[in-house]
């Protein structure tokens, strides 16, 4: 080294120079004060954000996060600088980021906190994990999709199976007597003919009873199926599927199971077929609520003595008085191509398990649907 | 004109539809076939088959879809009709895109169903018609000698004998007799005829 250049005077570590070392980041930086106020916006959090550094600085940093997050931003900073119990801070964990637009994406946020001549800031570190997300949600669709095809057959899906089922002996039928009505207008040298239709008739009239028998005994629980069930575990066997069609929509999905719920008798796959339809009527009631304001949240609880309930609230149109009156009749549906069976089987489903089903309006607009339960065997 | 006997081919895995389709088919003089699959189908398959394919959109194993597919690779002319349930229209408008004939929902209007067999047979009787007639027309005009052949492919292109005895180097009273024997050849009468045969031809 040549020894003149050692002597070469070190420009000073200026603003400048701070903002090219925070560009030259990879990751997101963000630095805020100790009220969340956003200080600092480097370049891959403007890509990342889809915002401007001065859209992005002297706003608060909620503004980057989804609901529930969003609301209760201020106070995890606050409980962090009394308890200095880190939830976030100093620590690494994934959490969903919201874009400018509104959109939703998955991330690794690591917090870490900076004390300078007795003031703090927190710096924030974000990376995108929309491509790792993508891959483990392939893996993990495959995966979900077996399960569903082979057990949790959704209710639609079920519902239009049982209908190609019945179909088949009803068009039989409609075919014979059709036969049977053209043999007899030719005349009465068809007879036998026509006595070989009406028997083939009845068997497939039968046939017909059987199928809907069959169908009556899967919404029913037989007493063989009915154990005694955790209804945390139960949910959660569930929450990655509906954890997949929430993201897949940009809607947050937030399921919150009270500790030491009391145990239920329950058919279990049956209720999770119920709450995962409720979960899906849910997304799809907010296909044209704003992207911004699309959460779906499950809450399980002690409702009363002997009772647990779940609630699913969406943020979507809500519901008329007129759809309300035959919410739970079958084949009624509001959903283009919908089968109409979703909500009557639920019913059914809830009530051989000595609950109720229900739904009321939100004060500040979407519906909750409810489910409560039992737990004790009545 | 057809010598080959019409007849549906009913394509459906479940035996009552089949069975049932048969029996409704019979009352009203028209013959059938029955297959349990689109694989049973497919391996009794024959190009001389005449009348339409009553196929069911939903089977296990091959799909209808798929059968149609196979059919169009092999150049199969008979119509399809496809039997649809529940939830399969967008399916039948994918495969009438594909060519098929026309589509049924289940359970059938007799009537309808019949009115649409009915329809798939008279496009199939056309058809064999005119393969027949172009077979026919075929035959006739392997028989034109050379010179025949080149007189008939000028007069059907509109050329005056004038101009085919020049282009030929023949004299026109030779034009004249090649003309007469190419008329009598295809067994036609006029030229409106002949000009129809040779579209037919070479289509």
């Amino acid at each position: 080294m040549n020894p003149k250049d050692a002597h070469q005077p070190v420009p000073e570590f200026d603003e400048t120079a701070q903002d090219a070392l925070m560009d030259a980041f990879i990751e997101a930086i963000i630095v805020m004060d100790e009220n969340g106020r956003i200080e600092r916006f480097n370049q891959a959090a403007v890509d990342m954000f889809g915002m401007t550094a001065e859209e992005a600085i002297g706003g608060d940093v909620s503004a980057l996060m989804p609901e529930p997050d969003h609301g209760k931003h201020a106070g995890y900073i606050d409980r962090y600088l009394s308890t200095r119990k880190p939830h976030i801070i100093g620590i690494g964990r994934e959490v969903t980021a919201r874009k400018k637009d509104g959109t939703l994406f998955p991330v690794h946020l690591a917090v870490g906190e900076v004390g300078w001549q007795g003031t703090v800031r927190f710096i924030g570190m974000i990376r995108d994990l929309t491509d790792d997300k993508l891959a483990e949600e392939r893996r993990l669709r495959q995966h979900t999709d077996m399960i569903t095809a082979s057990r949790l057959t959704t209710m639609g899906e079920m519902a239009a199976a049982m209908a190609h089922e019945i179909n088949q002996p009803l068009a039989a039928i409609a075919n014979y007597a059709s036969a049977a009505e053209r043999l007899l207008e030719a005349g009465p040298e068809n007879i036998d003919d026509v006595q070989s239709a009406l028997a083939r008739i009845k068997a497939q009239s039968h046939r017909a009873g059987d199928i809907i028998r069959k169908l009556r005994s899967f919404v029913r629980p037989d007493s063989a199926s009915l154990i005694a069930a955790d209804l945390k575990a139960t949910i959660e066997e569930i929450s990655a599927l509906a954890e997949l069609d929430a993201r897949a929509n940009n809607i947050s999905l937030k399921i919150e199971i009270a500790e030491h719920m009391p145990g239920i008798v329950a058919d279990g796959l049956q209720i999770q077929q119920v709450i995962l339809n409720l979960l899906r009527n849910g997304i799809d009631a907010m296909i044209d609520t704003e992207p911004a304001n699309r959460s779906l949240e499950l809450h399980g609880y002690v409702s009363g003595a002997d009772e647990v309930r779940i609630d699913v609230i969406d943020q979507g149109h809500g519901i008329s008085d007129d759809v309300a009156a035959n919410l739970f009749t079958p084949f009624y549906t509001t959903k283009p191509g919908g089968m109409g069976m979703g909500l009557a089987i639920s019913q059914t489903i809830v009530k051989s398990h000595g609950g109720t089903l229900g739904f009321e309006n939100n004060p500040g607009g979407g519906t909750t649907f409810y489910v409560t339960l039992p737990t004790k065997v009545t | 004109m057809s010598d080959q006997h019409q007849s549906v081919y009913i394509v459906d895995d479940d035996s009552a539809v089949r069975d049932s389709l048969s029996m409704l088919l019979k009352s009203v003089g028209i013959r059938s076939r029955a297959f349990a699959s689109g694989d049973e189908f497919l391996e009794d398959f024959d190009p001389t088959w005449a009348g339409c394919i009553l196929l069911d959109i939903r089977m296990p194993g091959v799909s209808g879809m798929e059968v149609q597919r196979r059919l169009k690779e092999q150049d199969c002319s008979l119509p399809i009709i496809f039997i649809t349930g529940h939830g399969d229209i967008p399916m039948a408008v994918e495969a009438m895109h594909l060519g098929a004939s026309d589509f049924v929902q289940k359970p059938f209007h007799d009537q309808e169903l019949l009115d649409r067999i009915q329809l798939a047979l008279n496009e199939n009787r056309e058809q064999q018609d005119e393969i027949a007639l172009k077979r026919s027309a075929k035959e006739r005009y392997a028989t034109l000698t050379p010179r025949e052949t080149e007189v008939m492919n000028a007069v059907v292109l509109g050329h005056a004998n004038k101009v085919i005895a020049m282009d030929l180097s023949l004299s026109q009273r030779t034009v004249e007799i090649h003309r007469a024997r190419v008329m009598e050849k295809m067994r036609v009468r006029s030229l409106a005829d002949l000009v129809k045969l040779s579209v037919l031809l070479f289509s």
